[in-house]
């Protein structure tokens, strides 16, 4: 397994802002790293970094093992956010462009998006909007893939299938960099790394992110007291179809919910991943 | 009194937007719709809200005054300050004076910007948007709150404090309905709706959703894709039988939300 | 690099918008620099009063264009004319020495009317005749200054940028963030959005016409002797045409980009072809009826005629009932492409709602 993107101890400071704060960070090939973040903690910086486009305070940023240059950037395949691809283009003439600017001699369309071939992108369905990005970028093999979000947007069936294609372009030893909002899409990567205020908060599986942490889950008949009682507390009240979730201790919730005669079931359950990014998240910048 | 629709359908020209979908809003609930990007979610909220005609069946909404509408586009204008959007909501739903200063200073709380009413809405990052376009919304305590995508590309700590601002809102009597792509999120409302190509394919509390599904589903754990209807997950394959047997080399394993959403709409993709 | 050229054909070849900018700009120049920009007057339009009307009309040839002949008037009738607009020129004979009396903010038409008559004095001298005694009196602007007839026509020009491009400007922003489905679903009824829109730009635009003729004055000592209620009204009635304009181009656009290339094809033609520049009677006969269908050709004519020549309103009938049926056409149908923006339309089965009086129309 060759590390083909790596970060020792990166650091960007703009001015007296520091934006990405001794950051080690690595993707090999044929795995999938999910880069999870709030707003502003980093992760923009971060990739812009790897690929070449920001140079460092301190610290590495390597790809391939080496500083990234126009050689590298031929090896490199990039989906922004906001895809990249014509409106006004067909699938086929996006292609082609690309094709004609990486230098890659016109290899076949992916028989995921053949069928579209000849329609506008801009009238295209989101979800097939993002498969076409998606081949597009990989349209000159690349050995590292970096999607930012790529499946913002897109319903779940669509989902699967885009993630279908990430995982086959890993079988050809690709190595994936993935941001993401999307605890679903976290869940699918081989390892996640969370960022905080410009430093990485956790960096681990899915299992290993959310460690031992757990919430207290609520049933309760009369959800709406129980939800107004416990938020009245300053809790954190998250409402789960028929039960409410609250970080805590059981007998700290039990004791409210009895100063305010509610009858309910209190149970300690395991954190979801989400609930244990919040957590990461709040703690890490109350450091 | 509740609120929705009933065998709603829209057509614009050839195309069938919406077909004959039924929606129930009750007071104190979370609905949500599940969807793929073309599935109809915002046609369907916008029929709801009388944004678009509807070319069969009925819809039931308060009057305009009572509903509180978020569009996907967020709908806040950038070049007002937080302050001054709130403002605009206030005197456009006839919310002003007392009545106005001491509702926005307790949304305001409640979403974190009491420090940043003069921010510019263009300088809020896509989270605190949401927030404050939910609020303008929420200023009037609406009998309907309907939101479309509200947490689409949102990062996961704004969404988990958008879920509590909604949360909340459902606490107070407001029948709330919102779309969303995320599976996740759907799995906190009390009534699911999925919705495919305009129709709706299941529709319940997240349980019964579960319980619905028919057939089997197993795990095969193999690096090519087992033949039948099988999608990714993770390293490994989900594997689902329309039938209650299960092929070879797949482990049987109980559903999670998650899974029932993609069975529905692959099931009803392949006409099963 | 050929990579880049053949996507920038690719996407110019389904950019509707810009291939008509291609094609139309260059079409527009043509015709003004061809046919139209001309300031040479080849048609003067001549009074003649006085006992001696007839025969003195017999005398005259191009660039005059004889257009009444009444030996009973005299030289109040033909001021009266100019000042109306009937007439460029009037000769008022039976009287020594001969009065020739010019209607100033014809520029170019006072222009070639002097050249004329001092070609036909020459002309006369050489062939033994005495030269009669010529009076020339240019009335309204005596120093036949430029800035004099520009600044009412620029008054115009203001109008035209603030109606149509900044409004349409201001609704397309509303449409590019979202906000105009929000505005939809408020308690909002579409009339007060459309004019809540709309008025605030109404009022810069008079506040910025006050601005520039009090400027006009100062400045340029450009007068205005006119009624001023007959003023506003002209510039009121162009404004509703302008901004009905902008309402019309915001209702088919999709982003600022499309509503400015709209705007530009609407301003840029009444900019040369509303007589601003070029005057409308040296425009070819076969272009000329182009200037007719500009509203700032009319407004213009009311413009310069109230604020130069003191036109009482009865003589701008014409110009004020022109635009008031542009601004109605153009409103109507701004109102209507802008009322399906924000209340649908109900087909087939109804909406049944708690309050019956809330259902969208």
């Amino acid at each position: 397994m060759a590390v083909l993107a790596e970060t020792r101890r990166v650091t960007k400071r703009f001015g007296t802002f520091t934006a990405v704060d001794a950051a080690d960070l690595a993707v090999a090939s044929g795995e999938v790293v999910g880069l999870l973040g709030s707003n502003g903690a980093g992760k923009t910086t971060l990739i812009r970094l790897l690929l070449g486009l920001l140079r460092p305070s301190g610290g590495d940023a390597l790809l391939f093992g080496v500083l990234p240059s126009m050689s590298t950037r031929r090896r490199v395949g990039y989906v922004p956010q906001t895809l990249g691809l014509y409106d006004d283009m067909t699938v086929l003439e996006n292609w082609s462009f690309t094709a004609a600017a990486f230098g890659s001699a016109r290899p076949v369309l992916p028989e995921s998006i053949r069928d579209s071939k000849d329609e506008l992108v801009g009238s295209l369905p989101l979800g097939l909007q993002r498969r076409v990005a998606f081949a597009v970028a990989f349209s000159h093999e690349p050995e590292l893939l970096v999607l930012d979000e790529p499946t913002s947007g897109v319903g779940p069936l669509s989902r699967a299938r885009l993630w279908q294609d990430i995982r086959e372009s890993t079988e050809h030893g690709a190595g994936v960099l993935v941001t993401t909002h999307n605890m679903e899409e976290a869940e699918q990567c081989d390892r996640l790394v969370v960022m905080v205020d410009g430093r990485v908060a956790a960096d681990g599986a899915v299992a290993d992110v959310i460690g031992s942490r757990t919430v207290v889950q609520v049933t309760c008949d009369d959800w709406r007291k129980a939800f107004a009682a416990l938020e009245e507390e300053g809790l954190i009240v998250q409402v789960q179809s028929d039960a409410l979730r609250v970080p805590g201790s059981p007998g700290q919730v039990e004791e409210i919910l009895a100063r305010h005669n509610l009858a309910a079931t209190v149970a300690t359950v395991p954190a979801n991943l989400e609930e244990a990014f919040v957590s990461v998240v709040t703690k890490g910048t109350h450091r | 009194m509740t609120w929705g629709l009933e065998l709603a359908s829209v057509r614009f020209g050839t195309r069938t937007a919406l077909d004959r979908v039924t929606l129930v809003a009750a007071p104190s609930t979370v609905s949500v719709v599940v969807g793929g990007d073309e599935a109809g979610k915002s046609t369907l909220l916008r029929a709801l809200v009388g944004l678009v005609g509807l070319s069969g069946g009925s819809s039931r909404r308060p009057p305009k005054s009572e509903i509180g509408y978020v569009p996907a586009t967020v709908g806040l204008y950038v070049d007002l300050t937080v302050e001054e959007n709130l403002a605009f909501s206030g005197g456009a739903y006839g919310v002003t004076g007392q009545e106005f200063a001491h509702r926005s200073a307790e949304l305001l709380e409640r979403i974190g910007l009491a420090d940043a009413r003069d921010r510019l809405g263009g300088q809020l990052s896509g989270g605190m948007q949401r927030k404050l376009a939910v609020a303008m919304a929420l200023l009037h305590r609406p009998g309907l709150l309907v939101l479309d995508e509200p947490t689409t590309g949102v990062d996961p700590v704004s969404r988990s404090e958008l879920w509590r601002l909604i949360s909340a809102a459902a606490a107070a009597g407001t029948a709330v309905v919102a779309t969303t792509t995320y599976v996740s999120e759907a799995h906190r409302a009390s009534t699911v709706t999925l919705l495919d190509q305009g129709r709706s394919i299941a529709t319940g509390a997240p349980a019964e959703i579960v319980d619905a599904v028919p057939g089997k589903l197993g795990v095969v754990r193999s690096a090519v894709q087992p033949r039948g209807l099988s999608w990714r997950w993770g390293t490994t394959w989900r594997l689902w039988s329309p039938s209650s047997v299960l092929p070879e080399g797949a482990e049987p394993v109980q559903p999670e939300f998650e899974d029932a959403v993609v069975i529905a709409s692959l099931a009803y993709e392949r006409g099963v | 690099m050929w990579a880049m050229i053949v996507k920038e054909f690719r996407q110019l070849k389904r950019d509707r918008r810009t291939l008509a900018m291609l094609v139309a700009l260059p079409v527009l120049l043509l015709v003004v620099f061809g046919y139209a920009a001309r300031f040479e007057v080849s048609n003067v339009a001549v009074d003649v009063v006085g006992p001696q009307a007839e025969q003195v009309a017999g005398l005259l040839r191009a660039p005059f264009q004889v257009v009444d002949v009444d030996p009973a008037a005299g030289k109040s009738l033909v001021v009266s004319r100019l000042r109306d607009g009937d007439a460029a020129v009037g000769l008022v004979t039976g009287q020594r020495p001969f009065l020739v009396l010019m209607d100033g903010t014809q520029l170019f038409a006072a222009q070639a009317a002097e050249g004329a008559l001092a070609r036909m004095t020459a002309t006369g001298k050489a062939g033994g005749s005495p030269a009669p005694a010529i009076a020339v009196r240019i009335l309204f602007n005596p120093k036949l200054k430029t800035s004099w007839i520009m600044i009412p026509g620029l008054t115009g020009l203001i109008l035209v940028f603030i109606g149509t491009l900044i409004t349409s400007l201001g609704i397309v922003r509303e449409r590019q963030s979202g906000t105009i489905e929000q505005l939809a679903v408020m308690p909002f009824r579409p009339w007060d959005v459309i004019f809540g829109k709309i008025v605030p730009y109404l009022l810069l635009a008079s506040l910025d016409l006050l601005v520039i003729v009090v400027v006009g004055k100062v400045l340029f000592g450009v007068p205005f002797v006119g009624n001023v209620a007959t003023f506003a009204l002209g510039a009121l009635l162009f404004l509703l045409v302008t901004l009905g304009m902008g309402v019309l181009i915001s209702t088919v656009s999709q982003n600022q980009g499309q509503a400015i290339q709209l705007a530009i094809m609407f301003v840029v033609p009444q900019v040369l072809l509303s007589g601003l520049i070029f005057p409308i009677s040296s425009m070819a006969a076969g272009v000329r009826w182009i200037a007719y269908v500009l509203p700032l050709s009319w407004y213009i004519d009311i413009g310069r005629g109230v604020m130069l020549k003191a036109t009482p309103i009865k003589a701008l009938v014409e110009p004020l009932g022109v635009l008031a049926g542009m601004a109605v056409v153009v409103l109507g149908l701004a109102m209507l492409r802008f009322r399906r923006d924000l209340a649908p339309s109900v087909r087939g089965g109804g909406a049944i709602t708690a309050d019956p009086a809330a259902v969208p129309s």
